[in-house]
This record gives structure tokens, C-alpha cells and sequence, in this order.
């Protein structure tokens, strides 16, 4: 059995109770919007049109193209002081910004998935009557979709990393409650020890992560193998 | 679009010279840390590829630890884990004892996570190589090492290139996360702290997100050149994966 210090109770339990249904909050937000959003404009890339194709390229090399700490920055800090005066709470732009980065991941696997599904299934469908919005939601989507499952399965695990962002502009998640946990024993008593435990809290924030993300991973390699 | 005629310019080009002198950090930490993770990359790499007993283990583990955990925590937990682990071994634990400059930090967090995803290119990029190669060097009477060099590392070096100078691009975007969150004066934190003294952040960060997109596009041209001029008609089915990969995108 081993002898946990008497700090490591009080900041384990703030960082499971107060930082993980944050993270879990941010990824789940993120990913449910990354992947309706994704999926349509992945499908709408399908067409043959210039303008609304170069419209959704332009949109997913943007945001593919920028570290998405700049995206984040952008969200959080521009958008209030713009003539737009949105202004949003720390997990929201991160939110925002997560599914910016995850929707232009997505819809790039879309329009691939779409893609590889044979002309017959469209003409088929066409013959049926469907018109485009029937075709691709009842045919062709259901079909693309066990295509799209490795991808969002790695983005799932993406997004759930990369929330840690959040606690650069002040939310409690876990890498941001592991923070102040850090800084609250670093200082004097009553609330602090005036001890540093940087190493086992982040040491152990690093297992936490470890332990969702790696079970994930072998899904997403177990996916991509019985799937394509 | 009146939100950009609202942009009032000059406060950019009042701190031009923050944006450069932080521009040039950006590219000097990206640079230096790109070529030690190509380092890494290509020792593991081939003893993954090579299955050498317990090395090839250890950078397996390497591997999914990096690719597993975010960035930003193996960030903090290099920053200000290690110090506190090292001044333990020289018996007193002094307030915040800092071993580690920011730069050092930032840029050794860079190559252990380049490192990881580079080991995993060269993995692939040697693995592809046709085995019939390999045993034709070791029949000219070529030894081990003779052949790795001469023919496995440049022809599997070749078809991992392009899958890792995408993995350096993720390594530049990296630094921008790793700069605000231990205060290493970069592009994005110089950025940051202008936004923090003119409170102009619209176009602080409109400006940040042009000069990230023009050198981030350029280099994605660059890849996709090389891979077309570099591509080798054998080794077709190891092509540069576009999909996301776990923990590999920022």
C-alpha cells in the first residue's frame, strides 16, 4: 500500500472534480460541433461549383493552417474588441476554436469519404427519387460515414488534448486546476506547504491524459484497419 | 468587411520590431528543435524498424506517451517538473529553482514530441523499403551497418520525408503553444504582450494569423513538391497521410 503525502488528496480532487467535467464539457462541445459541421461542409465540397468550393477550401486550409493558440487568441481577446463586440467565457472560445480546427479536419475526411462511394450509389438513388439533400443524407453519408469513423475517433482524441489550450486564457480544466493546485502548495500556509510538487502533479496530469487518449488510440488504429 | 477598415494599421507597424525579433525566436526554436527531432526520429526510427531488443521497446513506450499526452503538459512538466526533480539530487529544494532558460524548455519539449512522431515517419519510411534491397547489399557482402546507410536510410529517408517535413511544420505551430504558456518570448507570446499593452487585438492577432498562415502554406507547397518530385515507383503505398493522426495535429 502506498503512503500518499497529505497533500496529494485535496489536489487530486479538485483536479478530477473541477477540472475533468470542464475538459469533458470543452471535447464533448467541440467534437459534436466539429462533426455536423465537418460532415456538411465536407459534403457541400463534393460539388462541382467554384465559388462554394473555394469558399470551403479557403475555410479549412485557414484553419488547419493556424496554431490553434492563435485561433484561441483570436476568439477570446479579438472578437469582443471588434465591431461584433462578441464576447465569450474561457470554455467557450476555446469550444469555439477546438471546432473551427475540428470541423476543417472533419470536413477534409468528408469530402474523401463522399468521394470513394461509387457513382452507381448516386444514380441509384437518383432513380429512386431522392433528390440531392435525400441522396446524400439517407444514401451516400450513412454509407461515407464507417469511412469517417477512424478519423473522428482521432479526433476525439485530439480534442481532448488539445483543451489543455483553455487554461492559457484562465479556464479551470485539468491542465489549468493542476496549475493552481501547483501554485497553491508552492505558497505560504494556510493555504499553501511552501513545498513544489510540479513533478508528480504534472507527472500525474500526463497519466491522467495517458490513460483516456491511449485506449482511444488503439480504437482509432483497431478502426482504420477493420474498416478500409 | 468594415471590421477590417475599422483596423487602425499604425499600431502594427509601431512594433514591428517585436513581431520581427519574435519572428526570428519562432524560426531560430523551430529550426533547432526540427533538427534534433530529425535526429531522434532516424536513431529510433530504425531501431523500431530494425527491432533491436529493449531500445526498439523503449522508443515504442516513448512513442505512445508523447502521442498520447498534450504538448502543453509535457511542456509544464519539463518546465517546471525537472528542476524540481534535479535541485532534489543536489539535496535542497530552493524556492522555484530554474535549471531550465524558457528557451531550453520550449526547445526541448519540441524535439521530444518531433522526436516521437519522427520516430514513427522512419519507422514507416524504413519498413517500406523491399527487403530484397537489404539482402542485395548483404549478398554484395555489404555489412549491417553498410547498408543501412547506403541503402536503407536514403531510400527509406526518402519516402518518410515528405510525412516529416509535416511533422516540422506541426513542430513550428507547436512553438506558438509553447510560448504564452512558459513565457518564451516567441511570436506568438511578443504578440501577445504587444495585445497587452496597445489593447488593439484585433489587429495585433490579424497580423499574427497572416505571418503564421504565409510561412505554414509555404512550407505545405514545399511538401507537396517534394512529394512529387521524391515519390519512388515502389513505394507507392506509404503516401503522405493527410488524415488526422492522434496527438499529432495543433
Amino acid at each position: 500500500m502506498i503512503d500518499w503525502p497529505s497533500w496529494a488528496g485535496p489536489v487530486a480532487h479538485f483536479i478530477l472534480h473541477t477540472g475533468l467535467p470542464l475538459t469533458a464539457k470543452i471535447a464533448a462541445a467541440s467534437v459534436i460541433a466539429s462533426t455536423v459541421v465537418g460532415i456538411v461542409l465536407g459534403t457541400l465540397l463534393t460539388i462541382d461549383f467554384l465559388p462554394s468550393r473555394a469558399l470551403i477550401r479557403l475555410y479549412i486550409e485557414v484553419w488547419r493552417g493556424l496554431p490553434l493558440i492563435v485561433t484561441l487568441f483570436m476568439t477570446f481577446f479579438a472578437l469582443p474588441v471588434t465591431a461584433l463586440h462578441w464576447r465569450f467565457s474561457p470554455w467557450v472560445a476555446a469550444s469555439i476554436a477546438l471546432t473551427l480546427w475540428g470541423s476543417a479536419q472533419v470536413a477534409e475526411a468528408t469530402r474523401g469519404a463522399v468521394q470513394s462511394i461509387p457513382r452507381e450509389q448516386h444514380e441509384a438513388a437518383a432513380a429512386l427519387g431522392f433528390g440531392w439533400v435525400g441522396r446524400h443524407a439517407f444514401v451516400i453519408l450513412p454509407q461515407a460515414f464507417r469511412r469517417l469513423l477512424p478519423p473522428l475517433v482521432s479526433l476525439l482524441v485530439n480534442v481532448i488534448q488539445n483543451t489543455t489550450i483553455a487554461s492559457l486564457i484562465g479556464a479551470i480544466e485539468v491542465l489549468g486546476a493542476a496549475e493552481s493546485q501547483e501554485t497553491r502548495l508552492a505558497g505560504p500556509p494556510p493555504a499553501g506547504i511552501v513545498e513544489i510538487h510540479a513533478f508528480e502533479i504534472y507527472g500525474g496530469v500526463m497519466l491522467l491524459f495517458f490513460a483516456i487518449s491511449f485506449p482511444l488510440t488503439r480504437l482509432a488504429g483497431h478502426l482504420e484497419r477493420r474498416l478500409l | 468587411m468594415h471590421v477590417l477598415a475599422s483596423f487602425d494599421w499604425a499600431v502594427l507597424w509601431d512594433n514591428r520590431g517585436e513581431f520581427e525579433s519574435g519572428f526570428w525566436k519562432t524560426l531560430e526554436v523551430s529550426a533547432s528543435a526540427i533538427a534534433g527531432a530529425f535526429v531522434v526520429g532516424i536513431v529510433l526510427g530504425a531501431s523500431r524498424a530494425h527491432r533491436l531488443p529493449v531500445v526498439s521497446w523503449l522508443a515504442a513506450i516513448y512513442v505512445e506517451v508523447i502521442r498520447n499526452t498534450p504538448i502543453l503538459v509535457q511542456a509544464f512538466f519539463i518546465f517546471f517538473g525537472l528542476p524540481q526533480i534535479t535541485s532534489l539530487f543536489f539535496g535542497t529544494l530552493t524556492f522555484k529553482p530554474i535549471l531550465l532558460s524558457p528557451f531550453t524548455a520550449a526547445w526541448l519539449t519540441l524535439v521530444i514530441w518531433g522526436g516521437a512522431f519522427n520516430t514513427e515517419n522512419f519507422r514507416a519510411g524504413f519498413e517500406a523499403v523491399p527487403q530484397r534491397y537489404r539482402e542485395a547489399g548483404r549478398a554484395l557482402g555489404f555489412s549491417r551497418r553498410a547498408t543501412f546507410l547506403n541503402i536503407t536510410l536514403p531510400i527509406g529517408g526518402r519516402i518518410a520525408l515528405p510525412s516529416s517535413i509535416n511533422t516540422c511544420v506541426s513542430v513550428l505551430k507547436n512553438s506558438a503553444l509553447i510560448g504564452p504558456a512558459i513565457s518564451f518570448p516567441e511570436l506568438t507570446e511578443h504578440a501577445y504582450s504587444v495585445e497587452t499593452v496597445t489593447f488593439r487585438a484585433p489587429e495585433v492577432f490579424f497580423a499574427l494569423a497572416v505571418i503564421y498562415l504565409t510561412v505554414v502554406w509555404t512550407l505545405s507547397a514545399l511538401i507537396r513538391l517534394l512529394e512529387a518530385r521524391l515519390a519512388l515507383p515502389e513505394a507507392r503505398r506509404v503516401r503522405l497521410r493527410r488524415q488526422i493522426r492522434p496527438g499529432e495535429a495543433v
